[in-house]
């Protein structure tokens, strides 16, 4: 792995810009608008060729409706998702299917997004004939068999016949990513790849994603609600939180020197730190996240935060929205990176922190 | 005096014309206060298990042979009147996904209220009325909140309200399945605080069934590894998975990749091995170590021999045949 991410070029393009995405959704009962659910709430982000960007939160932050609105599967309220420099926000009809070529989705369940009824090659050729991809048959079966052999389905000419009922959870997990990778995708939207599986399967479908990285420059967009994972796959992370991304970089500056108080908060949890000196676990957090069709004024962060109660709960928490400031120059993330992505939080008194 | 015990107990599944041993000649103590965390893949066994000992199992599956004691009563056997007088009473369950268990067209406070009624036919109106807002207390759900509908609580909450339903007759022992299983980060420690929290101030024994090695080791006293319906490896949580900053002395080759196959914060940042293969076909009979197929160490005996359970160190228990060549 480490001599052909040598052999990269040094300067990698970006396959993905994400700028000011917002996604609303009309609350029900509402009128005009007035109750809406404000699920991405301006979200700005870029992905380069071969690199591994985690957005990390818990269910209902909006990191699954990001990655439904960059596949345009859902409509964005408003911002612009770049790719191939064309802006898929407003792509239609044949531009938008053309454009969706480049990126493709795994999801989470293994066991519902595969037709129960196809055999594993149906189910890794059908993009190629949605998409028209392929001359012929025997065209398209050989770019089947090297999905499937590229998702290590060996050997792929008995399991190209097997049905879904047949495989295990983690095989399932690879037939999604055969068919994935059948389109050789620049940019892959990974949403909970593993958490479905069984712990010792995990890990299998983590180093085939990465494995593919490696071999075929194969970026993704990798959204999992677990840090210490996302840490360990990712080159940079997203933290999410009500909409928003409340702090990125790169991973091991992320880990190491986190500067908003909700990613302690989870790290905590995540590295089994909330443990008091008797043994006694310590609530890392109080309460619950509100909903995303109230969210806070000022820092939607402030109801539950213990940086903002340690400081004497400042007013400015309270009244002012804190945006994304860089708290750290890191250095990259990849050794080959084109720029160096620094550490970003949107906490008022982050930056007081790290000095 | 254990509060319970569990001999030699198998459970079998009929499937279609065959059988399935889901659960083979395990035994296990919880001491009074303890808390023990039985982990495992799916399929292990070890939800049968727990659905075993207040006799909960499905149609379709039979305790074939062993024994469970609770409190001194023996409950393989008993019958259905007497184990409903121990069933809350004594041991109270959290199942797995309990929290969509809650009827969706009824209060909370109402759903306890008759728990608590339907298990203590004496009860006076008013003071389990009571006793309904101090068990919701407990579990972090403020009064105010008591009269709501399930669909007004979190997830979390739901979670919540179900422990304070399990605690409704005081039992002694408390199992729970996966309580955090379909919980958020944050909601799911807030649920293991919850839990250790209850332990020290309600005086509760707690079987925890997880798969989830950190939930475990967050809040048990002893974990019992599970695989292909046998006991592999057991100890003191500290001793098999670790304290911070000291390693993990596991001793089972499955147990070993359990603990590696989630990477570690404060460890390296590096991807796991993982753990190829799958768990074999328990309605076959399986010579030797069932985990043999999948162990990066598997020597011929393996293949042919049951592992003997050996000890490690006072308490610490595994069935390896590694460790019984180390011995000789």
């Amino acid at each position: 792995m480490s001599i052909e991410s040598e052999q990269r070029a040094p300067a990698r393009a970006k396959v993905l810009e994400v700028r000011d995405l917002v996604v609303r959704f009309a609350a029900r009962g509402s009128w005009r608008h007035r109750g809406a659910v404000k699920a991405v709430d301006g979200v700005s982000f870029d992905i380069e060729q071969g690199e591994i960007l985690a957005l990390v939160g818990e269910s209902g932050c909006g990191k699954s409706t990001i990655a439904l609105a960059v596949m345009r599967l859902l409509e964005p309220t408003s911002g612009r998702i770049i790719s191939g420099g064309e802006n898929l926000a407003t792509l239609r009809g044949r531009a938008l299917r053309r454009a969706r070529r480049r990126i493709q989705m795994i999801f989470q369940d293994p066991f519902g997004s595969l037709n129960s009824r196809q055999t594993v090659f149906d189910t890794v050729a059908e993009p190629l004939i949605i998409h028209k991809m392929g001359a012929t048959s025997d065209e398209r079966r050989t770019m089947v068999m090297d999905a499937l052999d590229l998702a290590h389905l060996r050997p792929p000419q008995r399991l190209a016949q097997s049905y879904p009922h047949e495989l295990s959870g983690g095989q399932r997990q690879r037939v999604a990513i055969a068919s994935a990778m059948v389109m050789r995708p620049e940019l892959v939207i990974a949403d909970e790849p593993v958490s479905m599986l069984d712990v010792s399967a995990r890990a299998g479908i983590l180093r085939l994603m990465m494995d593919l990285r490696d071999r075929l420059g194969t970026s993704y967009l990798f959204i999992t609600h677990d840090l210490a994972v996302a840490w360990v796959v990712a080159d940079r992370i997203a933290v999410v939180y009500l909409g928003r991304i409340v702090e990125i970089g790169p991973a091991t500056s992320l880990v190491e020197q986190p500067a908003h108080p909700y990613t302690k908060a989870l790290l905590s949890v995540s590295g089994g730190d909330d443990v008091g000196p008797d043994g006694e676990l310590i609530e890392a957090l109080p309460g619950e996240t509100p909903s995303a069709a109230n969210v806070p004024e000022g820092c939607r962060f402030h109801p539950r935060c213990p940086r903002y109660v340690e400081l004497g709960m400042p007013e400015q928490c309270r009244s002012v929205d804190p945006h994304l400031h860089v708290i750290r120059r890191a250095s990259a993330p990849r050794p080959d990176s084109a720029v160096l992505s620094s550490h970003e939080a949107a906490c008022h008194f982050a930056s007081e922190e790290s000095q | 005096m254990s509060l319970l015990e569990i001999d030699n107990l198998s459970v079998d599944y009929r499937v279609g014309s065959g059988s399935l041993r889901a659960v083979d000649h395990v035994s296990l103590r919880v001491e009074p206060g303890e808390a023990v965390g039985i982990v495992g893949e799916s399929g292990c066994g070890k939800t049968s298990l727990g659905l075993s000992i207040p006799m909960l199992l499905p149609g379709n599956a039979e305790i074939s042979s062993g024994s469970i004691t609770l409190a001194d009563h023996e409950l393989v056997g008993m019958s259905e009147d007497q184990l409903n007088q121990l069933r809350w009473s004594a041991v109270a369950f959290v199942f797995q996904g309990a929290m969509n268990a809650l009827n969706p067209v009824q209060r909370v406070d109402r759903q306890i209220l008759e728990a608590i009624t339907a298990h203590e036919a004496k009860a006076d109106k008013h003071e389990a009325t009571e006793r309904v807002l101090q068990l919701l207390d407990l579990v972090g759900i403020s009064p105010a909140r008591a009269k709501s509908f399930p669909h007004e609580f979190s997830g979390g909450m739901r979670q919540r309200a179900m422990i304070a339903m399990a605690l409704a007759c005081r039992p002694s022992l408390l199992i729970a399945d996966e309580p955090t299983t379909a919980l958020d980060v944050i909601s799911q420690a807030q649920i293991l605080a919850l839990l250790s929290s209850l332990r020290r101030s309600e005086d509760l024994s707690v079987l925890m069934i997880s798969h989830d090695l950190s939930a475990i080791k967050r809040v048990c006293d002893r974990i019992i590894v599970m695989y292909a319906g046998v006991i592999v490896e057991s100890g003191r949580t500290e001793e098999v998975l670790g304290r911070r900053g000291e390693p993990a002395q596991a001793a089972h080759p499955y147990t070993q990749a359990l603990i590696g196959a989630h990477p570690d914060l404060h460890g390296e940042r590096v991807l796991a091995q993982g753990l190829p293969g799958h768990p074999p076909d328990l309605s076959k009979p399986i010579a030797g170590c069932r985990f043999a197929d999948r162990c990066p160490y598997a020597m011929p005996v393996c293949r042919e021999v049951v592992p003997p359970t050996l000890a490690i160190s006072a308490g610490h228990i595994a069935a390896c045949h590694l460790l019984s060549k180390g011995a000789s």
